[in-house]
């Protein structure tokens, strides 16, 4: 690989190598108060790459390959080479991870506890923990929330967050001093554009936080909370799991931690506004 | 065999019902692999019909691959069908640009796909339910 | 004959009005309905449908006789029983 750029995001260390520097530049821009991985030695590799070589000037396309791979993924524009950075990175971890349970959630901190957010693409659990990010809470991460199989805590990994279509300008509005990433038209999920974490994101990276709310949010609905059930939480998130099965009995003991353990609620909300009211009460409530 | 009878002795108390439901139904959920999590890859996955080592085959209305020039078959598709578009179709619309009966041989292809033919990987995943 | 799978395999944590059910041998994770907790604690040793409907019956009163032969076809589908 002609370009590489190595960062550590929260637990996890990445070597990214690119046949093009364009994408390589974007990430040094934006990632640029993260760490190095331990001892230079990074646990995923994540390569960005031209299938053909006259792909690397001719509409150049870009593969994503890495240490682990879904075969027949089909190439993105150059243009959208952040986006493919990410995407492989998100692959490494589905793929690969064994050290944590991870789930497709969202989550945010205060007083060492955390709010977990998961659901589909679209419920919003992006969007609201970068705006709970504006109103004090610490953000650990939009993509995966990283459960430690020893003791049930949730590990950091605040990778940039991405936010599609209208959230973008939502998030653009309420946080006019953040950095952010270029706006990308035309991906397969639309309009993308990519928050950087604030410094107080980073800077404590590695603390992690007890889990102690789960909200299944959906959004596009009247106003509406309702707890959820045990059994109800527990297959919701063996498939909001990408690791659950491969990690055996150890994932299954984790998982009952948090149904045994953490108060689960869904909050139908209509606009952001409404669910960041929901989600504080609950919160104040707990 | 049959039940115990229903009468409750003197003094006995009162069972509870065990609900046995019906033969049709079912009182077990398995819990299988979430692949599909990836979801930004999920849909730029690609389909090729037929895939790679079939190439030339043409595509009979009910989706097996048959030699070229068939009559009634279908010519390979000009070029892959994305995750998304499939996904779609496999829903019940039709593969993008494709008319109905050629979409429907298409669409049936893809159902039969088998582990090891490629772009079985990217069919599986779309199946996988999402939380 | 039919016996449910050795207690040592089985990790069994009820929920609610589902249990969960990890199985060691396998390693697949089920989610259970009554009756299969039931039937799987009267599995404990082995025996008849006839015995089993019998066993049952001296605990609870069995809405459907029938439907006994379909849940322990359904639990020997799982892995958590077997038919001996």
């Amino acid at each position: 690989m002609r370009h590489r750029f190595d960062v550590r995001i929260g637990p996890v260390g990445f070597r990214i190598g690119s046949d093009w520097l364009g994408p390589i530049t974007q990430l040094e821009e934006l990632y640029r108060d993260y760490p190095e991985p331990r001892d230079g030695i990074p646990d995923f590799t994540v390569r960005l790459f031209a299938a053909r070589p006259w792909r690397r000037f001719v509409r150049p396309a870009i593969t994503i390959a890495g240490d682990y791979t879904i075969p027949d993924a089909a190439p993105l524009p150059l243009a959208q080479g952040l986006l493919a950075a990410e995407m492989g990175m998100n692959l490494q971890m589905a793929l690969a991870q064994r050290r944590y349970l991870l789930l497709h959630a969202s989550a945010v901190e205060r007083d060492g506890r955390a709010l977990l957010m998961t659901g589909e693409s679209g419920s919003g659990k992006s969007t609201l923990a970068a705006l709970l990010s504006a109103r004090g809470w610490r953000l650990m991460g939009d993509e995966f929330a990283l459960v430690d199989l020893d003791d049930g805590s949730v590990h950091a990994f605040p990778r940039l967050l991405s936010l599609k279509n209208e959230a973008i300008s939502v998030v653009e509005l309420t946080l006019p001093a953040a950095r952010f990433g270029p706006r990308m038209e035309g991906t397969p999920k639309g309009a993308i554009r990519h928050l950087v974490p604030n410094a107080q994101a980073i800077e404590a990276m590695e603390l992690p936080a007890a889990p102690a709310l789960l909200l299944f949010p959906s959004f596009g609905f009247v106003a509406e909370t309702r707890p959820v059930p045990p059994s109800e939480v527990f297959i919701r998130l063996t498939q909001a799991s990408t690791n659950y099965v491969a990690l055996g009995e150890r994932g299954f003991d984790a998982l009952i931690r948090i149904v045994a353990g953490v108060p689960a609620h869904a909050i139908d909300y209509p606009d952001t506004a409404s669910a960041v009211t929901q989600v504080e009460a609950l919160w104040d409530a707990l | 065999m049959s039940d115990e009878p229903s009468e409750i002795p003197q003094g006995a108390t009162r069972r509870r019902a065990l609900m046995l439901g019906a033969v049709g139904a079912s009182a077990i959920v398995s819990i299988r692999p979430a692949l599909a999590q990836v979801s930004a890859s999920i849909s730029t996955c690609e389909i090729q019909v037929p895939d790679r080592a079939r190439a030339g085959k043409y595509i009979a209305a009910d989706g097996t691959p048959v030699p070229a020039g068939t009559k009634g078959a279908f010519a390979p598709a000009s070029r892959p069908f994305t995750g998304q578009e499939v996904k779609q179709a496999l829903a019940g619309g039709n593969l993008p640009g494709i008319e109905y009966e050629r979409s429907q041989a298409y669409t049936k292809y893809i159902r039969r796909l088998q582990s090891g033919t490629s772009g079985f990987t990217c069919f599986a995943s779309l199946q996988m339910p999402r939380g | 004959m039919y016996r449910a799978a050795a207690p040592a395999t089985l990790r069994i944590v009820p929920l609610d009005d589902l249990t969960a059910i990890y199985h060691r041998a396998s390693g697949i994770t089920h989610l259970v309905a009554s009756p299969v907790p039931e039937l799987l604690a009267a599995l404990s040793e082995p025996l008849t449908l006839v015995r089993l409907a019998k066993r049952l019956g001296e605990e609870f009163y069995l809405s459907d006789g029938e439907a006994l032969a379909a849940r322990l076809d359904e639990l020997v589908a799982s892995g958590l029983a077997e038919q001996l």
